[in-house]
Order: C-alpha cells, then structure tokens, then sequence
C-alpha cells in the first residue's frame, strides 16, 4: 500500500530533531516530574494515567507511522500487558519490575503470532483481524476464569520499591518508562533496521532488492508495536491499580487510534502525552454528558483527518492571518 | 433420524439463515471497498441507527406502521451514507488508509448519536410477520426463516442482476477494476462510488433489520454483529460479492456449531482463529478469482 505514505505523518524526514522541540520536550519532562509536589492526589493519579496511555498511543502510532497499518485491536496487548502483571504479582507475588519486562517480551512474540497469517496479504486483512481481536478479549478474559478474576478484575498493589510511598511510584514509573520508550524510538528511528522499515513501507520493491521483505516489516513493525502496547498495559495496571474486562473493549482499542491521530501520529513526548491526555481526560472532563464522549472523539478525528494532510499548510494559514491580525492592531 | 443428527440438521438450517444475514451485511462491505478502495468500519453502525429508527417510528411512540418507518429509516440511512461517502472520497485521495481511518470517525460519532437519541439500553424489535412454524421432515422452520430467505435471496437475486446485466452494473464493475481508467473513458466515478455506498448501506440496514428479532438492538451490539459480515467477507477475499455469499453462509453454519457443541461465549475468538485460518489456507479467498476483473 505505497500511497499509504502520509497517514498523519508528515515529518517523517530523518535528521536529528531541531533544538527548540528537543528543549520543549526537556522542559514537559521537568515540568512533569514537578507535579506530584505541586498538584494533588487526583492530578498526581490522573497525570500518572495520562503517561501510561501516551505509552498506549505511542505502540499505535509506532505501527502506523512505520508499518503503515491500522490497529483497532491494541486493547488486545494493553489487556494482555495488565494482566500479565497483575496475575504475576497475585500468583508469584513478582512486582511490576519483573511483570513489566516479561510483559514486553510476550507481547513482542503475540504480536508475531498475530500478524503471521496476513503477512503477506493487503493491510485491509491486518485491520480487520484487529476488529475481531479486540472483540475477543472481554471473552478470552472472563474465559480465562479464576486466574483472572472475572468481571471484577484484580488488583495491583506491590510496590516497585518496598518503603517509599506507593501514589509516588504509580506516577513515576510511568514516567520513566514513557521517557525511556521515547528515547528508544527515537533511536530506532536513526537504526538501520527503522530504515528498513519505512523503506518497506514506502519503496517495497526497492526494500526488497535489499533483502527485505514486506513480510518481514510487517512482522518486525507489528511485534515492537505490541510490546510497547503490552509495557503501556503493565504501566496502566500498576498507575490505575486495578485490572478488569471493562477496561479493554472495542472501544478502548478505536481511542487508542483516536489519541494517535489527534498527535498527529507523533512519536515524540509531546505528541504522546497530547494524545494520552486526550484520551484519559475527555472521559473525566465530561463525565456529565459520557454520551457524548464518542462524539467528539469521532469529531476530532474526522476533523484531523481532513485537515490533517496538509497541516503545514493550515498552519501556515493561520500564521498568517494572525500575523494579519497583530498588523492591524 | 437419530437425535444427533436431528440436532445437526436444525443447527445447519439456522446457520444457513443467519448466514444470509451475514451475507448481506458482507456484500455492503465488499461492494464499498470495490468501489472505494475503504474498509468501512462504519457500516454496522449505520444499520444500528436505523434499527433505532425503526424502533423509535413504531414501539416507542411514534406511531407509523413498518413499512412507512423502515422506509423512513432507510432513506436516512442512504442520505447518511451518501454523507460519509462524500467526507470519505475527500480523504481518500490523500491516501486509502485515510479513508479507512476516518470510517472509523464516523462510526464513533454514529454510535454517540444513537447513545444520545435513545440511551445505551437494550431494546427488542419484533418483525411484523405472523408467528407460524411447522416440523417438516423433523426439522422445526418458522415464518422468521422464510421471511429471512425470501428477503434477502430476492434482494441478492436482484443485485447481481443489476451488476451483471445493466449499465449501472457495467459501470460499477468498471470503476471497480480501475477508478483511473474509468475516468479517464468519461464515467463519472463519484456518481458510481456515491451509487455503491448508498446500496451498500441500504444492503447493510435490510440484514440488521432481520437480525434484530434473533438478538436484541443496543448502541454497540449491532456493530458487533457487523464482525460477522466481515468475517464472511475476508472469507471471501474481500474482492469478490459471491465470495462473500459463500463466506457468510460458511460463518452462519460453522459459528452455530461452534456455539452449540464446545461454548457460546468465544464467538469472538472463533471468528477471530476462522479469519486468521482463512488468511494462511486461501490467501486468496474460498472461490477462484476470475481473472480481468469483468464479472461481478
């Protein structure tokens, strides 16, 4: 799917970042770990959320920016990633800082497994398997039975470090980890094997003279992808507490993919937290009138879509006219 | 007739009746990915809102008969769909994936609207047909099959005559073996992809209607009740409208099967390792694909 180029990517242009963003994402990272000493337990809680599903939104955008695919079934790793930790810990009594790694390894091998049948067939067929996916874990949780705890879910409550306060750790780690996954991409994004990948995705033939596939991207695009979903959902475990059913459905999967498209399918901190943000604080902000949450997101994404593919162009409209308007002035 | 076999028979003749449903949902989805190069992810909650309207003209107090509130909610449908058609070959320019992305915008706002209008509860709608069963040969068939059967094998009999034998159908076909070369002869390509959303939506709406009374309607259920369609039509390659007919009767049966005699709360999953097989033995889909694209 060549022309699948510019999703909602459009600086996918290969040169270390330009200092001004590299120093706004310093400044959010500052800012962020202030919070807990300034704001609190609610905001410390709901911020702490925020990161692990930046982590979410990043494992989506990961695969579209690089594999050129659409997901609707990540709920299916972050359930996975959750649950790993929370079994982990009420079987083993391991905490998060062993569930979280073995949680990235699996996830990386589901991922595989998942994506092995379309591998060599049109992205359609991978969107679509990730539809059924995400219908299919509620069931495969409650099939699951005692283990998983059922409809009422577990609990994660270990700490990662015995001794310090608890509410501090559920928003640090996350932090780190969503700091550390940021780093890597960016990384990834300068590796051989991130050139592999987007030559793929946008040259196929010209990847495949170099003996790579368009399988084998998939694959390599689909496992990262689901082993950050999977550490995003160990993050989320440990932040919120809990694990249940109701917390992985169809939908959690579709705003997942709302909160990448909103970050303009960002992979850097700034995007992903946006994205997070978006995704964790819609729901609380208007918990009022919860009908209407899947409006504006369907809302906001249609109107990112849209607009989307040339936001430098909208952008540079709007410069404009607020140039024009402080001319006037 | 033994007792298993009996048992075997019935569940194959329901299966083949949800398996028509399924069929016509899945030839929606092909006829608008034909057209459009776009998986819609929004087609089974178009269907949910017109079964909300449905419900809405006739139970809740709206008073119209069925036929003036199916019509009613058919029309509003294929203005809706003619909608998000437009909003889609907009996108879709850009790049196909787009398309399929901002589908799934639409299905977000789709279900709000319906959680808004008529609450997130469950409703029962009942088909104005009269209640009549008979036991022919041992196997128990209701007026709610023939109804099924006669409905949808009448709308498919209908469509692929239109696609096959008329000149909307030769344009249709046409645009969907290249949209470029299309253009280029002079069709007007948005006339035929608007013509093919619009049919697919009311093709969409027809399977949920009859669906409804074998299940239940509430703002999320009918969209999972789309992953049936899909299912049958990745069964079929997702190129081919009588691959699609095959892969929902291949759903319906083997789906009540599997329900029946290992467990009825995996259907997800089953559906899910039935795609994933399909995928891995027919790459291609279950039929042969003729070559040149000509036919339907």
């Amino acid at each position: 799917m060549p022309e699948a180029v510019g999703v909602v990517t459009h600086a996918v242009t290969g040169e270390a970042r330009p200092l001004p963003r590299r120093l706004a994402s310093w400044v959010a990272l500052v800012v962020l770990a202030a919070i807990p000493a300034v704001a609190g337990g609610f905001w410390t809680y709901s911020v702490g959320v925020c990161m692990a599903n930046a982590v979410a939104v990043l494992s989506v955008g990961f695969l579209l920016r690089y594999g050129g695919e659409v997901s609707i079934g990540h709920s299916f790793f972050l359930a996975f990633g959750a649950y790993c930790t929370a079994i982990l810990e009420r079987q083993l009594g391991l905490s998060v800082g062993i569930g979280l790694p073995v949680a990235a390894i699996a996830g990386a091998v589901l991922g595989v497994a998942f994506a092995w049948p379309s591998r060599a067939l049109s992205g359609i067929y991978l969107a679509i398997a990730t539809m059924a996916l995400a219908l299919a874990v509620p069931e495969l949780i409650l099939q699951a039975g005692p283990v998983a705890g059922g409809y009422e879910g577990l609990y994660v409550s270990r700490p990662l470090v015995p001794g310090l306060s608890i509410e501090l750790q559920r928003y640090y780690l996350p932090l780190v980890v969503l700091g550390l996954v940021v780093l890597l991409l960016a990384r990834f994004r300068r590796s051989r094997q991130g050139l592999v990948l987007l030559t793929a995705r946008d040259h196929p033939r010209a990847a495949e003279a170099f003996g790579f596939s368009r399988g084998y991207a998939r694959l390599a695009a689909f496992a990262i992808s689901a082993a950050v979903a999977s550490v995003a959902g160990s993050l989320l475990a440990f932040s919120a507490s809990t694990v249940s059913p109701n917390s992985f459905t169809l939908s959690t999967a579709i705003y997942l993919l709302v909160g990448t498209v909103v970050s303009f399918g960002s992979l850097g901190l700034i995007g992903a937290l946006a994205g997070g943000a978006f995704i964790t604080l819609v729901p609380q902000v208007f918990a009022a009138w919860g009908d209407w949450v899947p409006i504006i997101y369907g809302a906001a994404l249609l109107l990112v879509i849209t607009l989307g593919h040339r936001p430098a162009e909208v952008l540079a409209a709007l410069r404009a006219r607020l140039a024009g308007g402080r001319r006037d002035a | 007739m033994s007792d298993a076999l009996q048992d075997l028979l019935s569940l194959v003749w329901t299966g083949i009746v949800t398996g028509c449903l399924y069929a016509m949902g899945a030839l929606g989805l092909v006829m608008i990915f034909k057209a459009t190069r776009v998986v819609n992810f929004a087609h089974g909650n178009l269907a949910a809102l017109a079964g909300f309207v449905v419900y809405g003209l006739t139970a809740m107090g709206g008073g119209l008969g069925w036929v003036a509130s199916v019509l009613v909610a058919l029309a509003i449908v294929v203005v809706l769909a003619l909608v998000s058609y437009g909003l889609i070959a907009r996108v879709s320019e850009v790049s196909d994936l787009r398309g399929t992305i901002a589908t799934l915008g639409i299905s977000l706002v789709l279900q709000g609207v319906v959680q808004v209008l008529f609450g997130a509860d469950i409703v029962n709608l009942d088909l104005p047909v009269p209640n009549w069963s008979a036991t022919v040969a041992g196997l128990r068939v209701t007026s709610y099959d023939f109804a099924v059967l006669a409905v949808s094998g009448s709308v498919i009999a209908v469509l692929f005559f239109v696609i096959e034998r008329t000149r909307v159908g030769i344009a249709f076909r046409a645009v969907s073996t290249s949209a470029f070369a299309s253009r280029v002869c002079g069709l007007n390509i948005h006339a035929v992809q608007g013509l093919a959303w619009g049919v697919a939506a009311g093709l969409g709406v027809t399977a949920a209607l009859l669906i409804i009374p074998s299940t239940f309607l509430s703002s999320t259920t009918v969209a999972s009740f789309m992953l049936q369609s899909f299912a049958a039509a990745v069964l079929g390659g997702f190129s081919s409208l009588p691959g699609s007919i095959v892969g929902g009767l291949i759903v319906g049966v083997t789906m009540n099967l599997f329900s029946y005699f290992v467990t009825s709360e995996l259907s997800a999953t089953f559906l899910l390792v039935l795609m994933l097989a399909a995928l891995n033995l027919f790459p291609g889909g279950i039929l042969p694909q003729r070559g040149g694209g000509s036919r339907a």
